[in-house]
């Protein structure tokens, strides 16, 4: 580093000139300075589990691999499934055959070129038994469909054939949470088969993974990217930053402190109180997207209590749901009492429509039921903070209905573990995010005997989520989603509250940074402005 | 010597073994699965089995027990479940975080209290010895976590003089390093010197009293002397075993400072394990700290004899 | 002496001051301590709320009062639990000696070496996420220490002329007991149980700051410092309010503690 010292000065005085300005500027680094080179650090809040996609992952996981590795789909950023190592998906009249066409020229990490070989070998290592992928359950014929065969007749098609058509088909093939199916290099693996690192197609590849500290991606300059702009986990995209260095801080607060003093470069989910400081400072920059995650209130239907649907219906019209959702959420969410999140596109006015709060009406509802005041308990954990807040106010707003609402609040494994097995009256729970309406209302419907899990048991219901899931008609879907809230507004097995807005803190100094409802930040397109 | 150790560890196997196993058992009677924490709410049932049959936790609980058991005595804790790292690593590499604190603390207040005690003890009664034993007092009645939260906000957040973020090791960059540890060792320091005032002074006052005093004081010895080769060996055995006392206490019971700090230490890791249930890294923790606690006992009866040569080894 | 006095009387109008307002608190406060006013979240002291509003809008003050009685409620069971669990095993092991002593110092040092916030989660998990937990909980997590100080006088105690004198004119083993040895103890267990009070209040703190004592939303002193955590740069007042009432009771229990002690122990120099 050259030291600019006047020349008039005497060396002695000029050397004890730069050895003060070298301390000064390294006392400032110590916390400040961003290393030279480019590397924008971005801050996460545990340590991801492991470098194989959609195997032993969390979204920790899965939000630093969709920058190294890519598969046949992807979301786009509407949320529906778009091409994305394809260039082209033919699906026959029966829907039992899938053709994607590859693209040209596509890249490996190892310079190797992708043909469809590629994806035979990583398809065939995913369908295994015993591979652990996580959609495994659905291809596999226990779920959705069976994959009979995967099959390379061209080096660049590769064919599907399944048993059982389906319209989520090409949407699990795009889940993030299942590595989005990436299309990986055999030499992914060791000599010995086990896994080494993925060899994926992604405008990263990982650098160095230190163990609870941080995991270093750099860009892969040998990308090929498709044309167009950016697009969800599609579409163009560029590695505008070198290095992507993502630090685990487990503590918010911490996290917090680092944006402040220069440490980090972004923050990913701040809380709703910290986005309120945040948004008073001209440091950094909250960039705020509604996300598909659900924060609900079950009600357990099989409850000696609350089988009484009068019951159920009485506690969803003595909650103030629009406040709720605004009180947790800082005002970032807006409420939502459909269990289809507001950012789908089958997000339509009939979805929108939801309760109004009427004590009146809950208090004779109550007298008709005979409700004489049982306390009725209710289930929160402090791990996530929104379900807290918002079960202290469910209980206090309930209460003006004459609702007896205690609060047992639970560790989270406590709390995972009642819930598994439908052991509670009432519980304040959140939905990570799917990304498809049959799978929202999947998850919280089914039978509850073989799946206790399961929140709405009821059979009509049923009927119109499985032809939802098999129909690729989009309009008569979109009357089967329609049905089905209707349906659950009279039923009552839960009171779903609003979808979560996911925000991401950065420093002013990051540019071209967007969210989307999925969730799942993308830092490629993304520039980071020299510091002043 | 040798067989006097070997027979104290000895008589501490039994007591390991049984709380291990209570451990054990406990961790698995509380409501919680780990498999289902790991793999999410929307986790497929025939997933999780596959994932327990990976874990090896679908055997009875007693196979469990014996597995781990027997990997145990060869040195093998196991893998933690949440992050797949080897325990017995990860445990030690915690342990140098809690240790360098603990240690470093400890041997300050140490140093400030043996002093402050006897001359408390000496001063009895006067001036001197009500102030040093009213600081005393008020510094051991303040919780630690409240006093380090204080300090934090005083020195990170209004003066921006020390960071309020995590953790770097000292072996990799010293200087930033100590920034990182200054603020928990000043805390516990504070609080430590207190409890360990009184303990000094408390001994030296019941030595003070005895006969061998007052007659070494009527042969006409000088004070000093009599302070330094009659009253301060005798006063400190019990200090000392006080310092091995909190010594082994911290080092496992120092998670409240390590939450405040956003240290990375010992405590920080038995908490995070019983929230996750990762019950390899949580067994692995209590064999460590147990086996801690025996150390530490062991090295202070080793260094009575030091102070009194009256205490024979034995 | 005059130290004696200024101790005992600091110390006592600080824990005075605490039980009154315990008491108070199981009765009657400013405001519901649970009582939630959204739009009048963090404010700082003012005339209407003396000591501020925490991110729900309730009454810091109301709180810390409430929350003082549930601390000294959960220190005053745990300790009259282990001190009773204490003296009988302590007198047993200590005076039957033999296997019964060997057998119950093993579940006792067992006991000393588990660690507490296991202890306290798996007790609280079959008990219930409750008061009555973590009274448990922290009596199992106590009790040891006071059968070692019971053992170890009763050990001391059995030795004793009046002891042997009255087994020889044949009362029974625990007419012995209870008649000579137990009143003995009480001297040494005193003091420990003035201790252990301000023990237990620390570690159901600590517990509570770490996400393990009594569950929210019933306010203790340790719950509402972990919960003004992420608040410590916008309401000083809510990390400032618990720890301090936690520091003055523990400043009141040692103060008083030590001029028990002072009186108890024979073997401190009255001068």
């Amino acid at each position: 580093m050259n030291l600019p010292t006047p020349p008039s000065l005497p060396p002695a005085a000029r050397t004890a000139a730069a050895l003060a300005l070298g301390l000064g500027l390294a006392a400032s680094a110590a916390f400040a300075q961003a290393p030279a080179g480019q590397t924008m650090r971005i801050q996460i809040n545990s340590d991801i589990r492991s470098t194989d996609p959609g195997g032993n992952r969390d979204d920790n996981t899965d939000n630093v691999l969709i920058h190294v590795v890519e598969g046949l789909v992807a979301l786009r950023e509407d949320t529906s499934v778009g091409p994305m190592l394809a260039s082209k998906v033919d699906t026959s009249a029966d829907g039992l055959t899938y053709t994607f066409t590859l693209r040209d020229g596509v890249k490996f990490q190892n310079g190797a070129v992708l043909t469809a070989d590629d994806v035979v070998w990583s398809w065939q290592r995913y369908l295994k038994p015993t591979s652990g992928w996580r959609c495994l359950p659905e291809f596999d014929g226990k779920g959705m469909t069976k994959v009979l065969a995967v099959e390379a007749p061209t080096p660049k098609t590769v064919v599907f054939k399944i048993e059982r058509p389906s319209a989520l088909f090409l949407t699990m093939m795009a889940r993030p949470d299942c590595g989005g199916a990436a299309i990986l290099h055999r030499s992914s693996l060791g000599a010995d088969g086990q896994w080494k690192e993925p060899v994926g197609t992604g405008p990263y590849k990982i650098k160095e993974w230190k163990r609870g500290q941080y995991i270093e991606l750099t860009r892969f300059d040998g990308y090929t990217s498709r044309p167009e702009a950016r697009d969800g986990l599609t579409g163009g995209k560029k590695a505008e930053i070198e290095n992507l260095r993502f630090v685990v801080i487990p503590d918010s607060a911490a996290a917090k402190a680092a944006l402040y003093s220069g440490g980090i470069d972004a923050f990913i989910s701040p809380s709703p109180a910290d986005v309120v400081e945040m948004r008073g400072r001209s440091d950094v920059r909250v960039d705020t997207t509604p996300v598909m995650t659900m924060v609900a209130l079950l009600l357990q239907t099989t409850d000696p209590l609350l089988k009484d649907v009068r019951i159920r219906r009485a506690l969803a019209l003595s909650l103030d749901t629009p406040e709720i959702a605004k009180s947790v959420t800082e005002g970032l969410s807006a409420v939502n009492n459909s269990v289809v999140p507001s950012s789908s596109p089958f997000y339509s006015p009939v979805q929108a429509g939801g309760y109004k709060r009427d004590i009146a009406g809950a208090k004779k509802l109550l007298a008709e039921a005979g409700y004489r005041g049982q306390p009725i308990k209710l289930v929160a954990n402090k791990r996530y903070e929104a379900l807290y807040s918002a079960a202290v106010l469910v209980q206090a707003m309930a209460s003006e209905a004459g609702i007896n609402i205690e609060l047992e609040v639970l560790d989270w494994a406590t709390q995972l573990d009642r819930y598994t097995k439908g052991q509670y009256q009432s519980m304040a729970f959140i939905y990570s995010a799917r990304i498809d309406p049959s799978l929202n209302y999947e998850m919280v419907s089914g039978d509850k005997a073989t799946q206790p899990r399961k929140v709405w048991d009821n059979a009509a219901a049923q009927t119109r989520l499985t032809e939802s899931m098999v129909s690729r008609d989009k309009a008569r879907r979109q009357v089967l989603f329609d049905e089905l809230h209707k349906q659950m507004l009279q039923d009552v097995p839960m009171v779903v509250l609003f979808n979560a807005s996911d925000a991401t803190a950065m420093r002013k100094s990051v540019t071209g940074f967007k969210g989307w409802a999925p969730a799942k930040p993308r830092f490629w397109n993304v520039r980071l402005d020299a510091r002043g | 010597m040798l067989a006097y150790l070997l027979r104290r560890i000895a008589m501490t196997v039994p007591t390991l073994l049984l709380v291990s196993i209570a451990v054990f058992t406990l961790m698995r009677l509380i409501p919680g699965d780990p498999v289902q924490l790991m793999l999410g709410e929307g986790a497929d049932p025939a997933q999780l089995e596959l994932a327990r049959q990976q874990m090896g936790l679908d055997q009875p609980l007693v196979t469990q027990y014996v597995v781990w058991l027997r990997h145990a005595l060869t040195g093998d804790l196991g893998v933690s479940t949440t992050n797949g790292l080897a325990v017995l690593p990860l445990i030690w590499e915690r342990f140098h975080v809690s240790a360098v604190i603990v240690l470093t603390a400890v041997a300050l207040a140490s140093l400030i209290a043996v002093p402050a005690g006897l001359v408390a003890a000496w001063r009895k009664d006067r001036p001197t010895d009500l102030a040093i034993i009213g600081a005393a007092t008020l510094m051991l009645s303040v919780p630690s976590f409240w006093l380090g939260l204080l300090l934090l906000m005083f020195f990170g957040q209004y003066l921006h003089w020390l960071p309020v973020v995590g953790y770097v090791p000292m072996s990799e960059d010293f200087s930033q390093g100590l920034m990182y540890v200054i603020l928990p060792i000043v805390t516990l320091v504070l609080v430590e010197t207190g409890v360990l005032t009184r303990m000094s002074r408390a001994s030296t006052i019941e030595v003070l009293r005895l006969e061998y005093v007052t007659h070494a004081r009527a042969k006409g010895v000088p004070e000093s002397q009599v302070l330094r080769r009659h009253v301060l060996p005798n006063a400190f055995n019990p200090t000392l075993t006080m310092i091995g006392l909190i010594l082994g206490h911290l080092l496992s019971g120092i998670a409240v400072l390590e939450t405040v700090f956003t240290l990375p230490g010992l405590g920080r890791l038995m908490i995070d394990s019983i929230f996750a249930r990762d019950y390899p890294v949580l067994q692995g923790c209590l064999l460590f700290t147990a086996c801690i606690y025996v150390v530490i006992n062991l090295i202070v009866d080793m260094c009575y004899p030091l102070f009194d040569p009256r205490v024979s080894v034995q | 002496m005059k130290k004696l006095k200024t101790h005992t009387l600091v110390g006592g109008v600080l824990i005075g001051v605490l039980l009154v307002l315990a008491l108070v608190a199981a009765l009657w406060t400013p405001y519901n301590p649970l009582g939630i006013d959204l739009r009048g979240k963090l404010q700082p002291p003012s005339a209407a709320h003396w000591l501020g509003t925490d991110e729900f809008g309730r009454d810091v003050a109301s709180r810390a009062m409430r929350a003082a009685s549930t601390s000294c409620l959960i220190a005053l069971l745990t300790v009259a639990l282990a001190t009773a669990v204490g003296l009988v095993v302590g007198v047993l092991a200590g005076f039957v000696r033999g296997w019964t002593d060997r057998v119950l110092m093993a579940f006792n040092d067992t006991l000393l070496a588990f660690p507490g916030l296991l202890l306290a989660l798996g007790v609280m998990v079959i008990v219930g996420a409750n008061q009555w937990g973590i009274v448990l909980a922290l009596s199992m997590a106590y009790a040891p220490s006071v059968v070692r100080v019971v053992r170890g006088t009763v050990l001391s105690l059995r030795e004793r002329e009046y002891v042997e004198a009255s087994r020889m004119i044949g009362n029974g083993e625990i007419y012995t007991m209870w008649r000579h040895i137990l009143p003995n103890c009480v001297a040494p267990v005193a003091v420990l149980a003035t201790s252990m009070f301000g023990w237990v209040l620390l570690s159901e703190s600590a517990l509570s700051f770490l996400g393990l004592g009594v569950p929210p939303p019933a306010p203790t002193w340790g719950n509402m410092l972990s919960s003004a955590r992420p608040y410590m740069a916008s309401a000083v007042w809510l990390c400032l309010v618990p720890g301090l009432c936690i520091a003055l009771t523990l400043l009141g229990i040692n103060l008083l503690g030590e001029s028990l002690r002072d009186r108890l122990d024979p073997r401190t120099e009255k001068s």
